[in-house]
């Protein structure tokens, strides 16, 4: 086999598990089917001009369009309809309309709206179709059509359908790039993907989890010891802020065990949505929704249709989140056994940090390795953490309050943290930040 | 408003037409470069990747590459809808679906830097993120970015825009957005009662052996990615045989298992699949879920682990043979020239049986005899309750022997006979079959066959002995009263010049078969008559028929006491 040949090889099975779970005409059944679609909504938008669209003479198109909207989410999930002028796209692959009568009018009627494409996060009911034909044949608002009209469909219980806006690609076009985001940004961002992530799951619609990996990957490249990913949002909805940080836990230990690049982005979106199967009404409650959650969050992703190496690794993750290292089936994966440490790291602190210092409950947790906990990853979460694992509260050498704000950055000031000192009566930051290994001590942690 | 659109040809000039691409210099050995790189990526969307165009592609590819990096880096700067060369333009597509440009920009890409002695390797790599980005229609895990940052590459460098949204035409307000966002979250209580831990001990820093965290690492690496997508698949039909997950919501991830097992060729895990689905309880759960992974393509796998010239199944293809149908076996081996691997498909098909004996029985008729044979013979001792079917099929094949075995078959089974099916072999070239089929009409006994026999048997030319015995047997069995006419008409004593004329070789077939009748027939006094005309006979032949007869009727009458 020469050069040339084994690239075929290569390539050949590559494109084959990109392609794995796709039947092989699927592409051509999408552009079918996004024909249809354009030319279903582009004909009722016409017909709202002669009848109302709860006139019977609805009744068949809208039909139809259910039917075609059903078949595509089966086989894609969310459906992305984007018009550029006279061209028209659904999840990229372009849908060819000259030959569909009225449908190259689409663009113009959703432009009135201000809006460039729609997004279907599930399919639609006929009266969900209704209203939205309903929504964009009326007049757009003088100002924010598009907020307007989002609103409109929302007020109706129309949740499933987005409106995109039109969005520029032009080559004249001078680029301003954005500036690099903090880590304050960037940790309100997982938090309002965490959000989104499980109102989508729970609306029934599918994971998403592009966003997420290019926000942690954006964190990996800013390095997981930037204060602000350690210190907490005050207001964040407490699942949101419990996913975070379990993922950054994670991460952390995870890259310290020296896990490469693509296994750290697939643990930190599975850290994100470990969670999720307690979205599920089968969970139950108390003892009984923390078994049955691991195989509730799997069914949720299960959704999300197409081989990736990823959502395998999320999978398992997700499902082997609180197994044993012990457990008579076996130990869980490397995601599974770093998130377990990483979950149960994070609630002990959430359930019993107001009684015990950090170092303390990791010290336990340190003792139930090799029964709970993966032995080498248990200890090497106790390294990067550090003495005094970020958030926890200290008096320092001179009396103040503080508390630490990253975790240890190497092996040399693994006793000596970064503080954030706190203002005695309030409890709340103040101040520069306190480097331990450069100026001061801690005195002694405290819980809390 | 004006909706924003893809320059139709580039950049304008001054006067609004396109600029060129670069036709000369480095311009236009990088525009070679990048053109050879979006037909490659491309290519996949037509061709199959083994197909002689792709090799052709990633032939040019590699050598437009080597010389576009031979001096000196190459710098490409990523539009929307081009690529740009220190500020000339290599590469132009409007049109997004097709464009690399635009896939590139919308991921973020904003630089691609390809340097001297990039080696193959990568930049195999590199094409292969744009070939899945072409190809793939559920996108939702990964960007061009993410990609290229997992690949770790040293001689492709990139910038990138991280976290690049697009900017709109009219940006709004994001009220819609912000009022979806209170939403649910988990129970109170959640992820309770926390498990039990020990009283703390002390923390310390300790370094952790390599070897303590590399086996964890291997079991997330490509080599043990199968087998972690087996436990997944384990863990998840577990939880189907208990109740708590639908199959239906499990099947799609086994399907993309499967396929991206036999993209790799990997049969072990292929059959490793096979097992799982083959270890539930039998019942529909199971059949299901075996129907829904079998695949025709399983076979190519199955195919590929049998060594040259062998014809024997390798114990491993065995373990695949739940998910292949026989069906698709027999599909390939119509078309297969080779013998070795004929004879395996056969025993894949063989191996489905009982599971798939109506798809074999069904093929029966046109497969070559030396496949038939033995699938017709298994599927007689591993599927009885098709041996009438098949032996019925068989009637339609065209060898004889396998048609004469089928009609004995169809005899012992005692089950309703074919007659209108079986009729037509009385035409018969082949003699064999032509007394098989009498004999089988014969256990009939339907009297609507009785003309057609007598037919064949007075139109035959050059009827042999042991065929009209055959025939004139079965017309006693079908229909004694109209047998005894035409037999005593046969069997009139020829006297004068008709006995002159007569004794044609028709005639004593006849004669024969008259006989033949006299010893099946059932009313008592034919024995007499049969006794006479042996007594009788003018010529050896018909008397030694007539005892020859007698014989057997003795020999009956003592078997049936």
């Amino acid at each position: 086999m020469d050069e040339l040949e084994r690239a075929q090889s290569s390539l050949g099975r590559a494109l084959g598990r990109a392609r794995a779970g796709e039947d092989r005409e699927l592409a051509q059944r999408v552009r079918e089917g996004g024909e249809n679609l354009v030319q279903l909504v582009a004909g009722l938008l016409k017909l709202t001009r002669i009848h109302s669209p709860d006139n019977q003479a609805f009744d068949a198109p809208v039909a139809e369009l259910t039917r075609v909207l059903a078949t595509l989410g089966e086989a894609l999930g969310p459906v992305n309809l984007v018009t550029v002028e006279d061209q028209v796209y659904l999840n990229d692959i372009r849908v060819r309309i000259d030959s569909r009568p009225g449908a190259g009018g689409l663009g113009a009627e959703l432009q009135r709206h201000n809006t460039g494409g729609l997004l279907f996060h599930s399919p639609l009911t006929g009266p969900q179709v209704r209203t939205l034909v309903k929504g964009l044949a009326s007049p757009p608002a003088a100002e924010w059509p598009r907020g307007t009209l989002s609103q409109w469909l929302l007020d109706q219980g129309l949740d499933a359908v987005e409106l995109l806006g039109i969005y520029r690609f032009q080559a004249t076009r001078s680029e301003r790039a954005p500036p690099p985001r903090t880590p304050e940004q960037l940790l309100q961002l997982l938090l309002e993907l965490v959000s989104e992530s499980w109102n989508h799951l729970a609306a029934g619609r599918v994971l998403n989890p592009l966003p997420m990996r290019r926000a942690l990957v954006e964190a990996l490249a800013l390095g997981l010891d930037a204060p602000a990913f350690w210190l907490g949002v005050p207001d964040a909805p407490p699942h949101a802020t419990h996913a975070v940080e379990v993922a950054m836990v994670a991460l952390l230990v995870g890259r310290r065990a020296g896990f490469p690049a693509g296994l750290l982005q697939d643990l930190g979106i599975a850290g994100l949505v470990h969670d999720v199967g307690y979205l599920s009404p089968a969970v139950g409650e108390g003892p009984a929704a923390l078994g049955r959650h691991p195989v509730e969050g799997a069914r949720l992703l299960l959704r999300q249709r197409g081989y990736s190496e990823a959502k395998l690794r999320r999978l398992r993750g997700v499902m082997e989140h609180h197994r044993d290292q012990v457990d008579p089936q076996g130990p869980p994966s490397a995601g599974g056994a770093a998130l377990r440490l990483s979950e149960d790291y994070a609630n002990v602190i959430r359930l019993y940090g107001a009684k015990v210092t950090r170092a303390d409950a990791l010290g336990a947790m340190l003792k139930a390795s090799g029964r709970l906990y993966h032995p080498a990853l248990a200890q090497t979460l106790v390294n990067a953490l550090g003495r005094h694992p970020p958030g926890t509260l200290v008096e320092l050498a001179d009396g103040g309050l503080g508390r630490v704000a990253a975790p240890a950055r190497d092996q040399a000031r693994w006793d000596k943290p970064l503080v954030k000192r706190l203002d005695p009566a309030t409890r709340l930051a103040i101040g520069p930040m306190v480097d331990t290994a450069l100026d001061g001590a801690v005195r002694r942690a405290l819980p809390g | 408003m004006a909706q924003p659109m893809p320059p139709r040809g580039g950049p304008p000039n001054q006067d609004g037409s396109a600029a060129p691409l670069a036709t000369s210099g480095p311009g236009a050995v990088a525009a070679q470069f990048a053109a050879s790189l979006s037909k490659a990526a491309r290519s996949f969307t037509l061709y199959a990747p083994t197909n002689a165009v792709v090799r052709q592609f990633l032939a040019d590819y590699q050598a437009r590459a080597a010389a576009a990096t031979a001096s000196a880096d190459l710098v490409l700067d990523v539009q929307p809808f081009e690529l740009l060369r220190q500020g000339e333009a290599v590469y132009r597509e409007s049109d997004r679906e097709r464009s690399l440009a635009f896939r590139l920009f919308r991921d973020g890409v904003r630089r691609l830097t390809f340097r001297t002695g990039v080696p193959w390797g990568e930049l195999l790599a590199f094409l292969e993120i744009l070939a899945v980005r072409y190809v793939g229609v559920r996108q939702q895990e990964e960007d061009v970015i993410t990609l290229l940052r997992k690949g770790e590459f040293k001689g492709i460098g990139f910038e990138a825009v991280e976290g690049f949204a697009p900017e709109e035409d009219n940006p709004e307000p994001e009220r819609a957005r912000r009022a979806r966002r209170a939403g649910r979250g988990p129970p109170a209580g959640f992820d309770t009662p926390f498990p039990l831990l020990p009283p703390p001990g002390p923390i310390a820093w300790r370094d952790v052996p390599v070897e303590a965290l590399a086996s964890l690492q291997a079991s997330e690496g490509p080599e043990d990615l199968a087998a972690g997508a087996l436990r997944l698949a384990g863990l998840l039909l577990a939880e189907a045989e208990r109740g708590l997950v639908p199959l239906r919501e499990v099947l799609g991830l086994l399907i993309e298992l499967r396929d991206a097992f036999i993209a790799d060729a990997a049969l072990a895990p292929l059959a490793e699949l096979a097992e799982l689905a083959g270890r539930l309880p039998a019942g529909p759960l199971r059949d299901e879920l075996i129907r829904s992974l079998g695949d025709p393509r399983l076979l190519d796998a199955v195919l590929a682990a049998v060594p040259p010239g062998s014809t024997r199944l390798p114990s491993e293809a065995l373990r695949l043979v739940p998910l292949v149908t026989a069906q698709a076996a027999l599909d390939l081996l119509a078309s297969e020239g080779d013998a070795g691997r004929r004879q395996v498909l056969a025993l894949v098909a063989e191996a489905r049986l009982p599971a798939d004996a109506g798809a074999i029985v069904e093929r029966l008729a046109t497969l070559d005899a030396r496949v038939a044979r033995p699938l017709f013979n298994a599927i007689t001792t591993r599927a009885p309750a098709f041996t009438a079917q098949a032996a019925l099929a068989l009637l339609d094949h065209a060898d004889e022997n396998l048609q004469v075995a089928s009609l004995q078959i169809l005899g012992s089974a005692g089950g309703e006979v074919p007659v209108q099916r079986v009729l037509r072999l009385l035409d018969s070239p082949r003699e064999p079959v032509r007394i098989g089929v009498a004999n089988l009409l014969a256990r009939s006994g339907k009297a609507a066959a009785f003309q057609s026999v007598h037919d064949a048997l007075v139109g035959r030319k050059g009827c042999s002995f042991a065929e009209a015995d055959a025939l004139g047997s079965a017309l006693a069995r079908l229909d004694p009263g109209r047998a005894e006419a035409v037999v005593a008409e046969w069997l009139k004593p020829r006297r004068g010049l008709l006995k002159a004329f007569s004794g044609s070789r028709q005639d004593d077939a006849l004669r024969a078969a008259g006989a033949s009748a006299l010893a099946a027939h059932p009313a008592p006094e034919a024995l007499a008559r049969l006794e006479a005309l042996a007594k009788e006979a003018d010529d050896d032949a018909l008397r030694r028929h007539c005892l020859a007869m007698l014989a057997r009727c003795r020999h009956q009458g003592a078997r049936h006491g």
